[in-house]
């Protein structure tokens, strides 16, 4: 079967320092898809080159078999694919009622919108309670949350997720775990999860690839990555 | 004393709509826009060429100078701002460019209306008098009409889904991008928008006091002071330093009177003052 993205020999560079030097994932319908690696792997760099946040110079990009790479990220959203960004970025004066509108900006059904954002609150009830407090005044974790339901909002086929775990109590990386597997198996959300947090992400996930420094250094079934003795020495600490 | 504070008022809601245009742009597209004095003259001569020349009804006059305005200010960004920006890092080169507009806007006012002071006449005439205010029907009819304009442009940036993607843009551009915002469409409506603001205000206010080919730059000077007083890039902060501004305008008019005409020099020295204990103003954080 055609997978859902297609991310083929892509080169991306940062003037003239290469980040991705000849990557290549995919993503197929239904599964979560773990990316690790350690500071600067270009992980982010990844999902940057599929939002249209930056231009790749060499390889192509493709969803649902057509290409994107080159478009816009504007159309990206249209089209089906989310992103949760690094450091999360809220949009810190607004509510998280506007927070939410925001990531429904590209639909207009009102009353599809609403259930939305009930489906959101149901999921993450945490965001019930601050529903009219500014979104820049929540917890790290808090903010997490609502940049993920924020990123449901615009009903994606395929979810970005960049470092979720990143500045977040660790009782509510549990949480937030849980989450990426219930929405993953409730939505019909393909995710594509980066992480830092290596240990979380190959248990969240189907299949996993490891970075480093712009190349994909192994790849697969992320319980067996687990349990594999180089993984465990590269990107686990040794320790399990 | 309340004399005073109703001109406060009245010259506070003219002050107050202009710097919302002003920061409007700014935290839009964090250029400062020189050229926003220009922008007010340009419409009030729309209005002076429309109401006054040609005599027809001020309200349309006014619609002339908004509509005139935000062509103007759209033009300007599609086509300068946008260029600029696209190619160039470095913040000066949109402030180069934006005293280049304010030059090139005052060149073509004096070419096109000359350099003396025109006017119109009242909108409507009458004086509204108590014990002890002495208030022209017009002034309280042009305050009015700013309050309105004012209340109006802030639920629209509040409740409506351009007004919302304008302040998510403002508060962080890559989000906004991710959300499906075209960054450049809206940076165009709300430059076409802030120019629109000072477009109205001239026309407003030719009513009022008049118009003149040279105001351009200390109206610019006084929307940046507002500006700076309230916090640049927050409502809030444009609307309190457009009437902290009036006030003290017109209570220096007053109390100030026999020393000459020394109110702006005080008003320099206080902002200074102000200024180097609070550097980001009243409200230091954008669109709150
Ligand atoms: N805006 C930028 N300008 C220049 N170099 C950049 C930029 N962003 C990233 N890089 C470089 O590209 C490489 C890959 O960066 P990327 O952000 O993709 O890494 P990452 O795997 O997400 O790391 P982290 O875990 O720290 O987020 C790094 O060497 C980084 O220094
Ligand atoms: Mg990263």
């Amino acid at each position: 079967m055609e997978p859902l993205l297609k991310f083929d020999d892509v080169e991306l560079y940062y003037d003239h320092v290469y980040a991705l030097k000849g990557v290549s994932i995919e993503v197929h319908e239904g599964e979560t898809v773990a990316l690790i690696g350690a500071n600067g792997a270009g992980k982010s760099s990844i999902l940057r080159a599929i939002t249209g946040l930056r231009k790749i110079r060499k390889g192509e990009i493709r969803y649902h078999g057509s290409r994107i790479d080159g478009t816009a990220p504007d159309e990206i959203v249209r089209m089906g694919i989310s992103m949760v960004p690094e450091a999360r970025r809220v949009f810190p004066f607004m509510t998280v009622r506007d927070n939410l509108l925001m990531g429904a900006f590209t639909r207009t059904n009102k009353i599809e919108i609403q259930q939305s954002i009930d489906m959101v609150l149901t999921r993450f009830p945490r965001l019930k309670e601050r529903f009219s407090q500014q979104a820049g005044t929540m917890s790290g974790g808090e903010q997490q949350m609502l940049v993920i339901g924020r990123a449901l909002m615009a009903r994606p086929r395929l979810l970005l997720l960049d470092e979720p775990s990143l500045g977040v109590a660790p009782k509510l990386v549990q949480d937030i775990a849980r989450s990426i597997v219930a929405i993953n198996r409730d939505e019909k959300v393909s995710v594509l999860l980066v992480e830092q947090n290596s240990r979380m992400a190959l248990r969240v996930s189907q299949r996993a690839y490891a970075l480093t420094t712009g190349k994909v250094a192994l790849s697969g079934n992320s319980a067996e990555m687990l349990a594999d003795e180089r993984v465990r020495h590269l990107y686990l600490g040794g320790e399990i | 004393m309340e004399q005073v504070i109703a001109n406060g008022l009245y010259l506070g809601a003219q002050y107050a709509l202009i710097a919302l245009g002003l920061t409007l742009i700014f935290a839009l597209m964090n250029v400062l826009n020189f050229a926003h004095g220009q922008m007010y003259v340009l419409g009030g001569f729309v209005t002076y060429s429309i109401y006054g020349q040609l005599k027809l009804p001020f309200v349309i006059a006014l619609i002339c100078s908004g509509v005139t305005l935000a062509i103007v200010g759209a033009l300007m960004e599609k086509f300068l701002f946008r260029t600029v920006i696209r190619r160039s890092k470095r913040e000066e080169s949109t402030m180069l460019l934006a005293a280049a507009t304010a030059f090139f806007l005052d060149a073509v006012v004096l070419l096109l209306f000359g350099e003396k002071q025109r006017g119109v006449p009242k909108i409507i005439s009458g004086v509204f008098v108590s014990d002890r205010v002495i208030l022209p029907y017009d002034r309280i009819l042009v305050g009015v009409v700013a309050i309105v304009m004012i209340a109006t442009f802030m639920l629209f940036m509040q409740y409506s889904k351009p007004g919302r993607a304008m302040r998510a843009l403002a508060q962080d551009r890559i989000a906004a991008q991710l959300m499906g915002v075209k960054v450049e469409r809206y940076s165009m409506i709300g430059f076409a928008l802030g120019a629109m603001l000072a477009g109205i205000v001239g026309g407003l206010l030719v009513s009022i006091t008049g118009v003149n080919s040279g105001i351009g730059g200390p109206i610019s000077i006084k929307a940046f002071l507002m500006v700076m007083i309230g916090g640049a890039g927050v409502v809030g902060g444009a609307i309190a330093g457009g009437f902290i501004l009036g006030m003290m305008e017109s209570v220096g008019l007053t109390v100030l009177r026999a020393y000459g005409d020394i109110t702006y020099l005080v008003i320099f020295a206080l902002l200074m003052i102000f200024l180097s204990i609070r550097p980001h103003g009243l409200m230091g954080k954008p669109w709150g």
